[in-house]
């Protein structure tokens, strides 16, 4: 099945193609606004953007209790085997933790975080969600629910395969990859990914672009 | 390293940015200020994402046993939560 893949092109023929991973589960939606702004300056300075939809996320088709990082691996392999021209890709937050094994001509990563921490947090919001209905589970218990089946976390129905990736999930090494934080000698910005309600962040976007164009010009890509 | 004052900064800051409440806000919270149940951001995807980033900023690892209602009832329980913490 193919995903819905956004595309943002300049006029005329692209210097090189950003494939922008995004975060993973509802860290994308807060990210989405200000990713799509980045796209648009990209594709201002002259680079082709995608922002495609990882199977079982955002309008895709397929339920989320299908797929594993595997699959979104494979995906995102995909979609640079399709691609004409150098791909460096660009991803957020988890879209780290399946980035590298697309072939890609350069990576670029903006505060990349471990799978566990992610699984505790969706974990943890289960957990709270619990106690307020006044049912009783913990870490433990959830664990042991994700070891044999599916499991509800935050919304996201989870399978076994998914949930035992994603708990010793870590960025793999690739390169060449610029790595970036949030902060002064990184990228200027808020943890977007973080907050409870949606925002965006216009400059942020502008440094992500920015950050992304400069880094594909050290890397002779465009 | 990381002495009382360091800690209520780091978990204003962390409100802030999980609440999106802006610089001003967040400074002006009080001991007293009411979290869980009254700001209504606050839920419990926010008490989970308050939780995690606590882990990482501040270095310590919170059991799950530890928490209770009360934690997230004012800024002041929290922080005071949060200086156990980090005392050890």
């Amino acid at each position: 099945m193919t995903e819905h893949i956004l595309r943002i092109t300049p006029a005329g023929t692209p210097r090189a193609t950003i494939l922008i991973v995004p975060p993973l589960f509802e860290e994308a939606n807060r990210t989405r606004r200000t990713l799509v702004l980045a796209m648009r300056a990209l594709a201002a300075a002259g680079f082709s953007a995608l922002l495609p939809d990882l199977p079982g996320q955002n309008e895709s088709l397929i339920p989320l209790a299908e797929v594993d990082l595997q699959r979104w691996q494979d995906a995102l392999s995909g979609i640079v085997s399709a691609t004409d021209g150098p791909v460096i890709v660009a991803s957020v937050r988890g879209g780290a933790l399946i980035d590298h094994r697309a072939r890609a001509a350069a990576w670029w990563r903006l505060a990349p975080v471990g799978g566990a921490s992610l699984l505790r947090t969706l974990m943890r919001a289960r957990i709270n969600a619990d106690r307020e209905a006044g049912a009783n589970s913990s870490l433990e218990s959830l664990q042991e629910t994700a070891r044999s089946g599916d499991l509800l976390l935050a919304g996201n129905l989870l399978s076994a395969a998914m949930t035992a990736q994603l708990g010793i999930a870590e960025p793999q090494s690739v390169a060449p990859l610029r790595s970036v934080a949030l902060g002064a000698d990184g990228v200027a910005g808020t943890p977007l990914w973080l907050r409870a309600e949606p925002g965006e962040d216009a400059a942020m976007a502008a440094a992500i672009a920015a950050d992304i164009a400069a880094w594909s010009k050290t890397c002779g890509t465009s | 390293m990381t002495d009382s004052s360091t800690v209520d900064a780091t978990l204003r800051a962390l409100l802030a940015d999980v609440l999106g409440l802006g610089e001003a806000r967040a400074a002006a919270l009080t001991e007293d200020s009411g979290l869980f149940g009254e700001l209504p951001e606050f839920d419990s995807m926010a008490v989970a994402t308050v939780l995690t980033e606590m882990e990482d900023r501040l270095g310590i690892l919170i059991d799950d046993d530890e928490i209770d209602g009360e934690i997230f009832e004012t800024y002041g329980n929290l922080l005071a939560f949060s200086r156990h913490k980090v005392a050890g």
